[in-house]
Parts: structure tokens; C-alpha cells; sequence
């Protein structure tokens, strides 16, 4: 009791580390999720032209050009050469449409005439050749078998259908993209938390000569770990429990899912992993100076080389492969991996439960090393 | 008188240097011992084996009668140490600190808040209970780490400088403390480099060098071992260098020193040197201003047993 009261003591006494990670972790994560996401939104776009009609009489022009005004921003502009080509420059305009003159007597009569197109280049204006081409390609069908007045009607029905696209998944994609940045972010503030009051507390009690005044104690050395382990691992999981708490304050029910909760399992054995790799720093860190830097480069750096703040797939390839070393990698991959899973087939959760087993690799890695590392000191003293 | 540490042909190696050699010597309870020795004469591998903070090559440690083990928890339930750095907690208060180590003996919270108050007024650091280590000055830290270890009421404490860098106040608080421990009933090892601390209050002295005794006993005893009877100090003036040489073949003299005017003769058994040298003096017509005389300290019986000085 007397080494947990202790722990405790010097735990109170920093806090403030504690709370600072925790403000990190809240202000950043709250920020995150107030922008939108708008990746499975649809919108129809529509590009802006401009049209210098030489054929305005013409029935077949007139429809083409109604056309182009229903599924376009007809922008208005001097018709002069200078002006087109400013407006071109600028982006202010994707397609000039110039129609000559006699155009839709000479289409309808099926002498293939051209309509002249200057554009951009961009995507916005290919929108336009594409939809250029689609009423030429109706209209040709049509009026290579009659020329009557009904075909514009026809061809009208057909062209301006529009594609219906219906969304099959029944995710709340962008409440669980939420979700998933929420616990990306959380892998800095879980292992700099975790690292950071771990290594000091246990530097304070592996002092030397304070270690050297509890061996020769009445105390059982075994114990005394025993009790420092149970003591760490439980201001871990209290740090855990914490940061899924505030989780359902800033992202609401969509944690009560069942990818929300399995966030947070996966989040309880990067914490677990967190524990292990902070008890291996405190044994191969002697300086208590040097937790701060040791923290930041570790913390931060995994957390931006494995896309807790970045996207994985924005960083180069040669990144990607690096982030493999390290936990949080498999951590973040599995938030998003989680956040997108609707079917939870056993197939579905493989992938899942791989990266689980590789994070509780990591962390029975961090044990053999740290046990190494112990009976290594203890032969040589 | 009862035995509290029987320690028998105890031997350490380090690779091919043997720190302690074939080592054997008692402790008998309520006394103060004395172990002295300069770096590396093997005091504190003596200490660290019997705490069993380090192993040995041959040997036997008994402690109260049982042998001691890094399992023998019994026993260290009775041990109480003072390491010579001082081992506390920065973020724990003066009271805090007592209470942490005091609990690594004692389970019972209200007996432990009277043996820490005990503790704090043993090393007089009743006004500062509430203080930080990073508050306290040199010499009351050196108090606060003495109180961690005795807090525990301990029947056997090994102190291992615990005087080093600390002011006179916190001395003489310290060594009054150390009697009043004793006094209370507690065995007591103790090392330090201070030859006046030794000779204060210790009942018995140990000097070790390579690993090895090369004497024992109580400061008297010591003190007989040396050829010196007597060092003569007199303050003289322009001192020629043919009076030094004649001073020297004087009965009983073993050494003349003469610097910045300060003649200091060494003078082997025998007896009335003080008045024979004033005599001479008279009849050679040599002026003086003071003339005193010393019997040998420990420090000369150090450095004639070891050839070197305790800090050395």
C-alpha cells in the first residue's frame, strides 16, 4: 500500500503532463472533427461555358442550346476575342461553344457539321465535349430515320436522364470517419501519456540508491515490481478509459456501434502495447532529462510517419514501409479498418484480428526485452 | 557480549582483483564500529556483501545469528541503512519521504506516525516536515536521508559517510543523533573519512586496506600500534638548516619538519621529550614563541599503517 500511496503521490505530482496530453488530444480531435468530410458525398456538377450562337433561328440549335443551359452555368461574356481569351485564362470560363451559321439545318440534313470548341483543359470542360457529344450521338440516331419535329422530345427525354445512384451501404460513413480520427489522434496522446508519466514515476523509483534502500528492505523485491507493474498498468487503463469517455462526449451515439466499441477495444491493446514500450524505455533510459525528448520523437514521430495526423496514403511509399516498425501503424490501421466494416464476418474481421495479434507481438516483445534487460542488471551487480 | 554480525573468511573477486580478502571479524551488539580505510581499500564491497547487494566468492555472513541472504527478509526487517548519497524522493515531502521508507517495514499506519516522528526529532527536522528535498540545504537533506533510514527503529544500522559536506551544525546533530541511537540500542557500522568523528564515537575501529584488516581494536589499542608517543609543535623563527640536522640526533626523536617557521619534532616512546627539548633549546640559545605538545591521533596511526592519508 505504502509504494501504491507513493505512486500515486508522484503520479498527483504530474498530472499536469497528463492533463496537457489530454488538452492536445481534445482540442486537436475536436477541431478534426468539426471539418466535414465529404468523401461519400454526391453533388452534380455542372462546368461553365459561354455560347456565341451564329444560328439562333434554327429549332435544332435552339434545342441544343436549351440543353446546354439546363446542365451548365452559361456564363456572360463580351464577344470579343480579347475577352474569351481573359476569361479562358482566368478560369472564369471552362467551354466557349461556337456554333456556325446553319448549323442545325446541316445537322438535320446529316452533313455533320462542327461546332467550334475552345476550353481549359480541365476536367470541367472534357464534362462539356462529353455531354456535347452524347446529344449529337441521340440527335444523329434520331434524325437518320425521320426528320420530324417529335424527335426533339425524344431526344430530349433521353439525354437529360439522369443517373440514379443509390448508396447500397447503410454506414454512417461520415459520423464513423469521425470516429476513426478521434482514435488515430488518440495514439499520440495514449503513448506520449503512457511513456511520458511512466518512465518518470519509475525513474524516480529506480534512483539508484532508492532501488538499492528497497532491496535491502524487508519488502520481497518480486512484490515491490509486482505492485509498480499493477500500479503503471492501471494508470494506463484509467488514461484509456478517460480518452473513451471524452469520446463519446465529442463524437455522441455512434460510439454505442458496433465499430465504436470496436475502436475502443483496439485502442485498450494499443494501450496495453503503450505500457510495455514505456516499461522498456524507463529500463534503457537512465536520464530522467531525457523522457521529454525520447517522448517526442517517438511519440510524434510514429504518430506522423503512421498517419495519425496525415493520411497513410498521402506519405510517400518509402514512409509506408518504415511505419510497418512501429505499433501504432497496425493501431491506426485498424481504426480505419474497423470504422468501415459493415459485414462482421469472420472473413471481414481477419484482418482485424491480425493487426490485434501483431500489436500483442509488439507488446510480448517489449516483455522479453524488458525481462532480458532486468536479469542482465541483476548478474552484472 | 553477543554477536549481531559473525562474518567469516569472506572473499570478493573482481575478475582477477580481489577486493576483499579473506575477511573475518565480529560485531557485538550496542557498539559503534569504526571502518576506515582509503578508496578502494574495499569498505563499501564490505557493506554492499553484507547487505547482500552483492555477491562473494567464498565466506559466510551471519547476521543475529541467521545467515544472511538477498532473501532473508527477517533479518533486514532489523537493518537500517544510510547510504553516503542521499536516497529520497524529489517529489515527496520531508514527512513523505520518512513515511515511504518507514512503510517498507512497518505495515501498521499509527505505529509508523510515531516512529516517524520520532525519527524527525532525532535529526531535528521538526520545521520542516512539509519542505521539498529541492528546499532543504545540504546539511538537512544529509538529515532527512539519515531519518529514511533509522526510521524504522532498525537493531543494527550501517552508516556510510554520512557526514560528507555537511555543515558543523548538522554535524554535531547528526553525531549526537548516531549516540542517541546507539544509546537507545542499536548496533552501529560505521565509515567515514573524518578521524575526529571516528575518535567521538566509536567504541572500536576497523582499518581495512586491499581488501585486507591491518588492525583492530578500540582507538586506544590503535594508538599503541604507532612508534609515535608524542609530536612537539613549537613556533620558531629562522630555524638554520644545521640546528634541524643536530635536533635530529636527539634521544627518542624519529622525524624533524621545519616549515614557515612552524618546527614540528616526532618523537617515539619515551619519556619528558617536552622538558629535555626546552632545555636544549635554552643551551643552544634558540628563541621560541610557543611550544606545545600532542599525544598521536588516529590519523598519524592511519598513515603509518597504510602509508597514506584517509582521503588519499
Amino acid at each position: 500500500m505504502t509504494i501504491f500511496k507513493t505512486f500515486l503521490k508522484i503520479l498527483n505530482k504530474n498530472k499536469g503532463i497528463v492533463i496537457l496530453y489530454s488538452i492536445i488530444l481534445i482540442f486537436f480531435a475536436g477541431f478534426n472533427l468539426q471539418t466535414n468530410d465529404n468523401t461519400m458525398q454526391f453533388e452534380k456538377e455542372k462546368p461553365s461555358i459561354f455560347i456565341i450562337n451564329h444560328d439562333p433561328e434554327n429549332t435544332f440549335t435552339k434545342e441544343f442550346v436549351t440543353y446546354l443551359k439546363n446542365n451548365s452555368e452559361v456564363v456572360e461574356l463580351e464577344e470579343t476575342k480579347e475577352a474569351i481569351s481573359d476569361a479562358l485564362f482566368y478560369r472564369s470560363v471552362n467551354t466557349i461553344i461556337i456554333i456556325p451559321e446553319s448549323f442545325g439545318e446541316n445537322f438535320r440534313n446529316q452533313k455533320n457539321p462542327e461546332i467550334e470548341i475552345k476550353c481549359t483543359g480541365t476536367y470541367e470542360s472534357e464534362l462539356t465535349k462529353m455531354m456535347i457529344a452524347r446529344y449529337f450521338n441521340v440527335a444523329k440516331v434520331f434524325f437518320s430515320i425521320s426528320s420530324t419535329e417529335e424527335n426533339f422530345d425524344k431526344i430530349k427525354e433521353i439525354v437529360e436522364k439522369e443517373m440514379k445512384i443509390e448508396m447500397t451501404s447503410k454506414l454512417n460513413t461520415q459520423e464513423l470517419k469521425r470516429v476513426a480520427n478521434y482514435y488515430n489522434f488518440a495514439n499520440y496522446s495514449i503513448l506520449a501519456g503512457c511513456v511520458y508519466v511512466i518512465c518518470l514515476i519509475l525513474s524516480s523509483f529506480k534512483k539508484e540508491n532508492i532501488k538499492k534502500r528497497t532491496i535491502i528492505s524487508s519488502i520481497n523485491e518480486k512484490n515491490y515490481n509486482r505492485i509498480l507493474l499493477i500500479a503503471n498498468s492501471l494508470f494506463a487503463m484509467l488514461l484509456w478509459f478517460f480518452y473513451c469517455f471524452i469520446s463519446f462526449f465529442l463524437i455522441g451515439d455512434i460510439m454505442f456501434t458496433k465499430q465504436g466499441v470496436g475502436c475502443m477495444i483496439n485502442s485498450f491493446v494499443f494501450t496495453f502495447c503503450a505500457v510495455t514500450i514505456s516499461f522498456f524505455i524507463s529500463n534503457v533510459l537512465t536520464n530522467k532529462n531525457a523522457i521529454n525528448g525520447v517522448v517526442n520523437v517517438l511519440a510524434l514521430g510514429s504518430s506522423f510517419l503512421c498517419g495519425a495526423f496525415v493520411p497513410t496514403e498521402l506519405l510517400p511509399e518509402s514512409v509506408q514501409k518504415i511505419a510497418h516498425f512501429f505499433p501504432s501503424y497496425y493501431f491506426i490501421n485498424n481504426n480505419e479498418k474497423i470504422t468501415s466494416l459493415e459485414n462482421w464476418s469472420l472473413t471481414n474481421l481477419t484482418p482485424i484480428l491480425t493487426n490485434l495479434m501483431i500489436l500483442l507481438g509488439f507488446s510480448f516483445i517489449f516483455i522479453l526485452f524488458n525481462n532480458f534487460l532486468s536479469k542482465k542488471r541483476r548478474k552484472s551487480s | 557480549m553477543k554477536k549481531i554480525i559473525e562474518i567469516e573468511h569472506l572473499t570478493k573477486e573482481y575478475k582477477e582483483k580481489k577486493a576483499i580478502d579473506d575477511l573475518s571479524f565480529n560485531v557485538y551488539e550496542g557498539e559503534i564500529l569504526g571502518l576506515l580505510g582509503p578508496n578502494g581499500s574495499g569498505k563499501s564491497t564490505t557493506i554492499n556483501c553484507i547487505l547482500s547487494l552483492l555477491n562473494f566468492q567464498k565466506g559466510s555472513i551471519q547476521i543475529f545469528g541467521q545467515e544472511m541472504t538477498p532473501s532473508s527478509y527477517e533479518i533486514k526487517k532489523e537493518i537500517g541503512v544510510v547510504f553516503q548519497e542521499v536516497a529520497v524522493f524529489e517529489e515527496l515531502t520531508v514527512y513523505e519521504n520518512i513515511d515511504y521508507f518507514c512503510g517498507l517495514y512497518i505495515k501498521n499506519k499509527e505505529q509508523r506516525k510515531q516512529l516517524i516522528e520520532d525519527a524527525i526529532q532525532l535529526v531535528g527536522l521538526e520545521q520542516y516536515k512539509k519542505f521539498y528535498p529541492k528546499q532543504l540545504s545540504g546539511g538537512l537533506l544529509r538529515r532527512l536521508n539519515i531519518a529514511c533510514g533509522i526510521a524504522h527503529k532498525p537493531k543494527l544500522i550501517f552508516f556510510d559517510e554520512p557526514t560528507v559536506a555537511v555543515d558543523p551544525q548538522s554535524r554535531n546533530n547528526i553525531l549526537s543523533g548516531i549516540e542517541t541511537l546507539r544509546k537507545n540500542g542499536a548496533t552501529i557500522i560505521y565509515t567515514t573519512h573524518y578521524m575526529e568523528e571516528v575518535e567521538i564515537i566509536c567504541d572500536r575501529v576497523m582499518i581495512l586496506d586491499h581488501g585486507k584488516i591491518i588492525a583492530s581494536g578500540t582507538i586506544s589499542e590503535l594508538k599503541k600500534l604507532t612508534q609515535i608517543e608524542e609530536k612537539v609543535t613549537v613556533e620558531i623563527l629562522g630555524l638554520l638548516e644545521k640546528e634541524i640536522n643536530k635536533m635530529k640526533e636527539l634521544q627518542n626523536v624519529i622525524d624533524v619538519n621545519y616549515q614557515n617557521g612552524l618546527l614540528i619534532i616526532t618523537y617515539k616512546k619515551g619519556e619528558n621529550n617536552l622538558p629535555k627539548l626546552m632545555e636544549y633549546f635554552k643551551k643552544n640559545k634558540i628563541n621560541y614563541q610557543k611550544i606545545y605538545s600532542e599525544r598521536p591521533t588516529l590519523n598519524d596511526v592511519f598513515l603509518e599503517l597504510t602509508g597514506k592519508e584517509l582521503r588519499d
